[in-house]
């Protein structure tokens, strides 16, 4: 075979160098029916050659032909799923779970092998949302952990230390005075620290008073941190969703909005939870600077939403807008019977 | 945080202080299960004028069966206390014979909290990043029968309110208006005990933790947190 001729089968198995199966079987084939044929006219034709041997000749041209053919359509019927399986293989992720092998039945060998293949995959896609839930959980508790902590010890002592700062403020001499106001303002700030980044790790409102008060508070919170207003449009009520999909949606919108104040530049983002029976819409939208660049691969902030978006069974998506610039997340929630609940 | 501002006007026709009230000794009582906060809370409480702490406790029940023994004008009390919290507390002796003003002191006082102050008869709700000399001025305030409880945001208060029954919904609304006990009883033509009886059933509802929930309602919270357990939450119409 021509150089040319060898490059194709490379390219499409993109590793080794080999001949696929298909060329092999219906080559061989071929070959082994053009020699019996061959052999058939030398042998039993008539020792002349008559218009009768050449009429032979061609019915048996016909029947090669058709027998190559029905050996092409056979063998790549058996290939076709392996190729297909091959290419799946081969950029499969599980992060963006659901992808599988289309129309595998274990109607012949590599047919099996394709369905055992997408068994394979769903079973790695159970493991890999069990273990993330189990990661996650973890996480959670870790931060009441130490949002707890941060209350009982450092909020309390904070408290002491100011309570005892007012007192002597009481008896020290006047000039002294200024300092300590001084002193008694770094504490007061701290404590205010302390209480945010406890609320922050523990989103309390979320367990008290559900997701839309949590989604508000959380958004009037950066307003005032961060300096990113936040015009939420929150479609109440919001429907049940349970704990653990409520808690993902609430962590989705902290990171979006976290995001907004580090990477957008933008001072104004809008925050929109709207649902229809079926599914529940939440979006972050900022006035930005817009993605750094499409295509590249997901921070450690995002990969961490996609996560749980994956874990309540919800689509996200981060794009640019229709219009305008910036950047739009959206996380689509089906609910009830529609939700998967992994 | 504290908006006692707002509150102010109803105060004006309080008596201006100089006369007898503010002359009074102030006998108090501290409740936080925080040694240091305790022991800060007392120095600089104790060293007012006309003040005197009277008992520290660090729990609920050891404060409640203090108050009982002693007359009490004022009682600090922390709300997050070891076992039963700071609202269990507010009510129990908001009961009895001779009630003392309760002022809620809390790490995490806001609007929820103050709503289930006002509900459970404490008279303000500080925050604890405030400045020892405006925690005086509320004891000073509330012996004076004053309310110093920052306004409850219309949303959140409209979102408590569908958590309770109908029949109790006008009684939470005028319970978070501040309008005196004394008055609601009569408007309502109930007696002091059935609305104190309703007001306890209502906060069930409203607190941020179920409060009679047991004991060792702290680290039971903790440890449900950890185990991520949906808490049990009323049903109501916002929840779907």
């Amino acid at each position: 075979m021509s150089s040319s001729a060898d490059e194709a089968p490379r390219r499409r198995a993109g590793r080794g160098r080999y001949r696929p199966l298909l060329q092999r079987v219906v080559a061989a084939n071929a070959a082994l029916l053009v020699a019996a044929c061959l052999l058939t006219v030398l042998v039993l034709a008539p020792r002349k050659f008559s218009t009768v041997a050449v009429d032979e000749a061609i019915v048996l041209l016909v029947a090669l032909a058709l027998v190559a053919l029905i050996n092409v359509f056979l063998v790549h019927r058996f290939v076709a799923p392996l190729q297909k399986l091959n290419a799946l293989a081969r950029r499969v992720d599980l992060a963006s779970p659901g992808q599988r092998i289309p129309d595998a039945r274990p109607i012949s060998e590599a047919g099996e092998l394709a369905a055992t293949f997408n068994d394979m995959l769903a079973r790695l896609e159970r493991e890999q949302r069990e273990v993330s839930r189990r990661v996650l959980a973890a996480h959670e508790s870790e931060r009441l952990r130490v949002a707890q902590e941060l209350h009982d010890e450092v909020g309390q002592t904070l408290t002491a230390v100011l309570l005892q700062l007012s007192r002597a403020q009481e008896r020290l001499p006047r000039e002294l005075s200024g300092e300590l106001r001084e002193a008694q303002a770094a504490a007061r700030a701290s404590l205010e620290d302390v209480r945010r980044i406890a609320t922050d790790l523990r989103p309390e409102t979320l367990n008290d008073l559900g997701l839309a008060s949590a989604l508000a508070a959380l958004s009037d919170g950066f307003g005032r941190r961060a300096g990113v207003r936040v015009e939420r449009q929150i479609a109440t009520p919001i429907p049940a969703l349970g704990s653990e999909a409520e808690l993902a949606v609430y962590r989705i919108a902290q990171e979006a909005l976290t995001n907004v104040a580090r990477h957008a530049g933008s001072d104004s983002a809008e925050l929109t939870v709207s649902s229809d029976p079926d599914l529940l819409t939440l979006t972050i939208r900022d006035h930005g600077r817009g993605l750094p660049n499409r295509g590249a691969a997901d921070g450690n902030g995002v990969r961490g939403m996609r996560e749980r978006a994956g874990l309540i069974g919800a689509k996200l998506t981060i794009e640019p807008p229709l219009h305008g610039a910036g950047t739009e997340l959206r996380l689509e929630l089906p609910l009830d019977g529609a939700r998967c609940s992994g | 945080m504290l908006t006692g501002g707002r509150d102010a006007k109803r105060g004006s026709e309080d008596r201006t202080p100089g006369t007898d009230a503010s002359a009074k000794q102030v006998r108090l009582m501290i409740v936080d299960d925080h040694p240091a906060v305790r022991l800060g809370l007392q120095q600089l409480l104790d060293c007012q004028p006309n003040f005197s702490v009277a008992a520290v406790c660090i729990d609920a029940e050891g404060a409640a069966a203090r108050a009982e023994a002693e007359r009490i004008d004022v009682a600090v009390v922390d709300y997050q206390l070891g076992g039963r919290n700071g609202l269990w507390l507010c009510r129990q002796l908001r009961r009895l014979p001779d009630p003392p003003h309760v002022i809620i002191f809390s790490a995490f006082a806001n609007d929820h909290l103050a709503a289930c102050c006002a509900v459970a008869g404490a008279g303000a709700v500080l925050n604890k990043g405030v400045l020892g000399s405006e925690l005086c001025d509320a004891v000073r305030s509330v012996v004076r029968g004053r309310r110093l409880l920052p306004r409850v945001s219309q949303p959140l208060a409209d979102m408590l309110r569908r958590r309770l029954p109908e029949r109790e919904q006008m009684l939470f609304g005028m319970l978070l208006a501040g309008i005196p006990r004394v008055e609601i009883a009569r408007t309502l033509a109930m007696s002091a005990r059935e609305l104190n009886c309703r007001a306890d059933a209502m906060l069930r509802d409203l607190e941020p933790l179920p409060g009679e929930a047991s004991a060792s309602d702290r680290p039971q919270r903790r440890l449900d947190r950890e185990r991520l357990i949906p808490r049990p939450r009323p049903a109501s119409p916002l929840r779907g």
